[in-house]
């Protein structure tokens, strides 16, 4: 009972971390076409930020979670402004921009801390418990945390007027700019979003996992798994695929032993790509 | 008169062209044949080496975009092609130089099996779909426990019963000019015609009579062919490899060689694989710092040759050209 419990709430910390992160990355590509090969470093560097607020400057948790997604919106607003927006929307080119800011991010991570692992502290301590079960305090926030970003963003997408403006654009562009939409501020703050969600699981999952310079290879795999299998221009759909993926990989361990879990969850992945392309709920895309 | 005479010089220019490109290309390979004649040093020969290598696997990468679709998953075939002959050679014993072309065409079966499951998919649904293939074959070399998995592959047999590196560095020179000019004559053959066709326009190639999958997994067949020979190569002249030297940031940096040489010529991703690999070498003291010159370079490329460095002698000559014509262009551009 305590294991299944166990497996349960570990799958759905999983799962909201990873739909946070998806999220990012598929604003970015259903508006923009930017397939953001950037966005497991800037999971891995919010992470960072988050260990040196809260370790080095002794910061309260919720105050560096705030000041770190400042920044990284920042960054991202920056990259957005001096970077994406030049490259006019050519693929080669921002998948080259992508893998510059990836170098750029990982070797001055790579410099700084080296090979050293550290964890950001929990958010919470003790442990609560039941007759029947036990969990850590710091589990259920996590959790809540995911729950509320998550209604947040969702609420942001279907009820402000930025979120509506980022829906049009990602149905038709052209037909978004000609109804008087001003795309570049559009651009910017899905740049902003997209960075700071990456930015608050890695901040997250730093204190859930360990901290590491290559940490963001992973999550960026799980990234493009979930918006593949979700489908390009679906929202809804990421969040399903995100539970369907969270719930395999914490729960596929608990029977295959390590890398075999992971190359049988690839093979459902490659499987359910060959016979819908397109994903769950997305459309295809022509480039 | 003055058409006549442009008409001239255009024709001295073309045979001036024509002798230059074999004069410059003898040069070069002149250069690189008596290049350990003059430097003994083991470290530029070695990096040398290993330049050759990526220049082919580069190539190869190239030879299969010009049918349209983009693979990322062609540092993952490198990795079967070493993996397969490390294996053969380690277990049964067999010659390296026999393991190297069996390990080579067992990559191409592969990668044409391949190919043939991923032909319904086009444009970023395939390069995803080839993405998540090469995640999943480190998978599971990892998980095989006769491949090391975690910690590498040691103690593969050599290829030369020698330390030395002069033998490798004129094997892998020699390899190298095998396979670029077996893909040149690939690329510019009906073949590669054929499949220009089909990266024009997929729907157009098969209303007059083209198998698009067939030609798809040909030269799917074809660039992993001569990656996993290369790798096959590699396995047996590092004698130790892990599975990281063939992941996604490893395919990565084989299209960033592709893309900052420029994908639209041959030579692209000849120039680009050079210019990255030999560009940290001049800042050998700051080796920590190395990847910053490679994203430097990246960033150049970008925004002043998006074309990639190959298009850099017709910038240059544009560049030169308009500043003659300055004012006829400024009056062009502004009515």
């Amino acid at each position: 009972m305590g294991l299944l419990f166990n497996t349960v709430i570990n799958s759905l910390i999983l799962s909201s971390m990873y739909i946070l992160a998806a999220l990012g990355f598929a604003f970015l590509f259903n508006m923009l076409r930017i397939f953001n090969l950037a966005h497991g470093a800037i999971y891995m560097i919010g992470g960072y930020i988050g260990y040196y607020f809260i370790v080095e400057l002794g910061m309260n948790h919720w105050l560096a979670l705030l000041l770190t997604t400042l920044l990284v919106a920042a960054f991202g607003v920056f990259l957005e402004r001096f970077l994406f927006r030049r490259l006019k929307g050519d693929f080669n080119l921002n998948i080259m921009a992508c893998v510059f800011v990836a170098v750029i991010l990982q070797t001055t991570v790579n410099i700084i801390v080296g090979d050293k692992t550290m964890a950001i502290p929990s958010f919470a301590e003790g442990v609560f418990r039941t007759a029947l079960f036990s969990v850590s305090y710091e589990r259920l926030v996590t959790f809540a945390a995911g729950l509320f970003l998550l209604g947040a963003i969702i609420w942001f997408v279907n009820k402000t007027r930025i979120g509506l403006q980022m829906q049009a654009i990602a149905q038709h562009r052209d037909g978004a700019i000609l109804q008087g939409i001003d795309i570049n501020r559009v651009s910017a703050v899905a740049f902003a979003l997209g960075c700071a969600l990456a930015a608050i699981a890695g901040i997250f999952l730093g204190a859930y996992l360990r901290l590491s310079p290559y940490m963001g290879d992973l999550m960026l795999t799980k990234v493009v798994i979930i918006f593949m299998l979700a489908g390009a221009g679906s929202i809804t759909g990421i969040l399903i695929t995100g539970l369907i993926l969270g719930t395999l990989s914490s729960v596929l361990p608990v029977f295959i032993s390590g890398a075999a879990s992971d190359a049988v969850i690839i093979a459902i992945v490659i499987i359910i790509l060959l016979i819908r392309p397109q994903g769950f709920f997305g459309y295809q895309v022509e480039m | 008169m003055k058409r006549m005479s442009a008409e001239h010089q255009n024709s001295i220019n073309k045979s001036k062209e024509k002798i230059a490109k074999p004069v410059l290309l003898a040069v070069l390979i002149a250069f690189f044949a008596l290049f350990p004649l003059f430097v003994r040093s083991p470290y530029y020969l070695h990096i040398l080496s290993l330049t050759f290598i990526y220049t082919v696997a580069a190539v190869s990468l190239r030879t299969i975009t010009i049918s349209g679709q983009f693979p990322l998953a062609h540092g993952a075939f490198m990795g079967i092609g070493a993996y397969l002959s490390a294996l053969m050679a380690k277990f049964w014993g067999w010659l390296p130089l026999l393991c190297i072309p069996l390990s080579a065409l067992a990559t191409a079966v592969i990668g044409m099996l391949v190919g043939f499951l991923f032909s319904r998919l086009r444009s970023l649904h395939y390069a995803v779909g080839s993405l998540f293939f090469g995640i999943g074959v480190i998978y599971i070399i990892y998980a095989f426990p006769c491949t090391g998995g975690y910690t590498g592959m040691m103690g593969i047999p050599r290829l030369f019963q020698t330390a030395d590196k002069m033998p490798y560095y004129y094997f892998f020179l020699v390899l190298a000019l095998i396979s670029i000019v077996a893909l040149y004559r690939f690329e510019f053959s009906h073949i590669g015609t054929i499949l220009k066709a089909i990266a024009q326009s997929h729907l157009v190639a098969s209303s007059v009579g083209i198998n698009e999958a067939w030609y798809r997994v040909l030269v799917n067949g074809v660039g992993c062919f001569f990656v996993g020979l290369i790798g096959a190569g590699y396995a047996h002249y590092n004698m130790a490899m892990s599975p990281t030297a063939f992941d996604f940031m490893a395919t990565l940096w084989l299209c960033m060689y592709v893309l900052i040489g420029g994908i639209t010529s041959f030579a692209g991703p000849i120039i680009g694989t050079f210019f990255l690999f030999l560009l940290p070498e001049f800042v050998r003291d700051l080796q920590e710092y190395s990847p910053y010159f490679s994203a430097l370079l990246l960033l150049i490329v970008i925004f002043f040759m998006p074309r990639g460095l190959v298009s850099l002698p017709a910038l240059l000559k544009s560049y030169f050209l308009k500043r003659g014509e300055g004012e006829r262009i400024s009056n062009v551009s502004g009515s």
